[in-house]
């Protein structure tokens, strides 16, 4: 057979196959958005759901302009700062080039995961305003540093700390930034009775949130396999290497099952207590599996994911019912899918990682990050929460939280075919000026 | 006064079917019906969200209303109870009511030739 030599630099195949990957997995990342939008706009009431879509679709809007000019460069000094590194070109990146760029999306992508988090759980009665602050200092501060001191090389990656596709980096920084954000701002108004008793309030559209739980899953094989970011590599000797996709396949393999694992663990927990399945808290238990295999994926063994993602899955239901009983009200479940899942499989790394064996020097960073991170979180949370509490840009009025967010803050009823069906009636009071259309589904004209 | 009536029912939505049978064999085809939630002697049922159980003391029925003027009252009430019984609590209820007046906007007929 003949054999004919590759007419390429092998280094300009590598960093274009590279290219590629990273930008595909960067677009898996953002269409998570779509699942965040769903998941969450699902589980409020009809009267909130519009306000749910603009924080999500804000999020992105503000979150990636603070991430752009602020955050990325933010992460770089905090990994200097921490290990006596250089400050200098930080910053560089706002005129990197191209290559840069593409890095710098798949990164930018990740941090408006962790800022997507908190919407969820401080739904319906966030005001939009003080949301958007705070997504700011996600975008600009609050994940960059948790970036910086991890996978940008500072101290706690110097201390060993392993956390593969983020599950504490992002999950848990988000989960813990949501959690502390719906304690500071306090429970919907209905969701205590004055003698403590929690009640449900269930949301409108389970379609919505399992198709978003759905996206999400699907979002997220870029999310862990896109973490093995290096498709390619050029050995010393010249030639093209597999690069981090030497371990790619187990990452997606990991990541099929676990998201399988979380769901029976989550569908057992309702069905051993009730004798039926819930279809939420099985969805809920996926995602759960999902951030559960994110500091693992690349090294456990499926045996290990397994073990991991049933664990994940139970779990949500019982530190749901926790928080619950001592007054958070975390719409989404946010903090158990993301927050104690992400903890779990940060701690869960030495024990289930195939390449050493477990060693207890190597659960020491594993808990002095989730520490670190943890506290980091929630301690910024409760700062510019606070000081947004202080100056009443926490959460809307009570009357505005009654009438819903749609109408309050954006005037919008989402379904309107539903309501009140004013065909242009000049004697209705209050009416809007002349020449105003009538939500009456025809055209309304001026022939004046 | 005329000699119109107006039968107000309120029934299992899954009996709608058979009513509306019903109803065309005893002569009076034409009915009005509206999703509606109430309660009577049904008992409550329990509702689920993320694995936590709610009451659910309001339950879906459809309210009918059938405007009669030739057809006895007795015949539709009768035809409406035997195509909803089910003999479980939460079959429903019918209520007969007079009407004064009934205007057809289409003919403009009036009393009894409208409905």
């Amino acid at each position: 057979m003949l054999t004919l030599p590759l007419q390429a630099d092998p280094a300009t195949v590598a960093e274009g196959v590279n290219l590629l990957w990273v930008l595909v997995a960067a677009f898996l990342v953002f269409f998570m958005h779509a699942g965040f939008g769903m998941l969450e706009s699902g589980q409020v009431r009809s009267k909130n759901v519009a306000n749910q879509l603009t924080k999500n679709v804000l999020t992105w809007g503000v979150g990636i302009m603070a991430y752009f000019f602020v955050g990325a460069g933010v992460s770089a000094l905090v990994a200097a700062v921490t290990t006596g590194g250089s400050t200098a070109g930080a910053f560089s990146y706002l005129n990197g080039g191209s290559t840069v760029w593409a890095n710098w999306l798949f990164g930018a992508a990740f941090s408006m995961v962790a800022a997507s988090i908190v919407s969820g759980a401080v739904a319906e009665r966030a005001q939009l305003g003080g949301y958007l602050v705070f997504t700011v200092v996600v975008g600009a501060l609050i994940y960059p540093v948790a970036t910086g001191l991890t996978w940008g090389g500072g101290f706690l990656a110097e201390l060993g700390f392993q956390d593969f596709a983020g599950a504490a980096v992002v999950h848990m920084t988000g989960g813990v930034c949501g959690l502390t954000a719906a304690y500071v701002i306090g429970p919907r108004i209905d969701k205590y009775d004055e003698d403590g008793s929690a009640n449900v309030i269930p949301g409108h559209s389970l379609p919505y949130a399992i198709l978003g739980t759905l996206i999400l899953a699907f979002g997220w094989f870029g999310f862990n396999v896109g973490t093995a970011v290096e498709v390619f590599q050029v050995t010393d000797g010249g030639e093209l290497a597999l690069g981090d996709y030497a371990y790619a396949g187990r990452v997606a393999l990991n990541t099929a099952l676990v998201m399988g694992a979380g769901s029976i663990g989550a569908a057992a927990v309702g069905y051993a207590r009730q004798g039926k399945v819930d279809t939420l808290m099985t969805a809920n238990g996926l995602l759960a599996g999902l951030v559960s295999v994110c500091s693992i994926a690349a090294v456990a063994s499926w045996s290990g994911t397994l073990v991991v993602g049933l664990i994940a899955g139970i779990q949500v239901p019982l530190v749901f019912e926790a928080l619950e009983r001592v007054g958070i009200d975390d719409v989404c479940a946010v903090f158990p899918v993301h927050g104690s899942a992400g903890l779990l499989s940060a701690l869960a790394f030495p024990f289930v990682d195939t390449t050493s064996a477990f060693t207890v020097s190597q659960l020491v960073p594993q808990i002095a990050g989730v520490v670190v991170l943890g506290v980091w979180a929630a301690g910024v949370t409760l700062l510019v929460y606070g000081a947004l509490k202080a100056i009443g840009w926490a959460r809307v009025s009570r009357d505005e939280e009654i009438e819903g967010l749609d109408a309050a803050e954006h005037g919008i009823e989402t379904y309107p075919e539903f309501g009140k069906n004013v065909v242009n009636d000049v004697t209705a009071p209050g009416r809007p000026p002349e020449g105003t259309p009538a939500a009456d589904g025809g055209e309304v004209t001026d022939d004046d | 006064m005329t000699d119109i009536e107006l039968v107000v029912a309120y029934v299992r939505p899954d009996r709608l079917g058979e009513i509306k049978t019903a109803l065309a064999e005893v002569g009076a085809p034409s009915l009005t019906v509206t999703n509606v939630s109430g309660r009577g002697s049904q008992p409550v049922k329990t509702g689920q969200w993320r694995g936590e159980e709610y009451t659910v003391d309001l339950h879906q029925k459809i309210k009918l209303e059938c405007v009669i003027a030739d057809v006895p009252a007795t015949h539709v009430v009768e035809a409406i109870a035997d195509a909803a019984h089910t003999g479980d609590p939460g079959d429903g209820k019918i209520f007969v009511l007079p009407v004064e007046q009934a205007h057809q906007i289409r003919t403009g007929a009036t009393g009894t030739d409208a409905v």
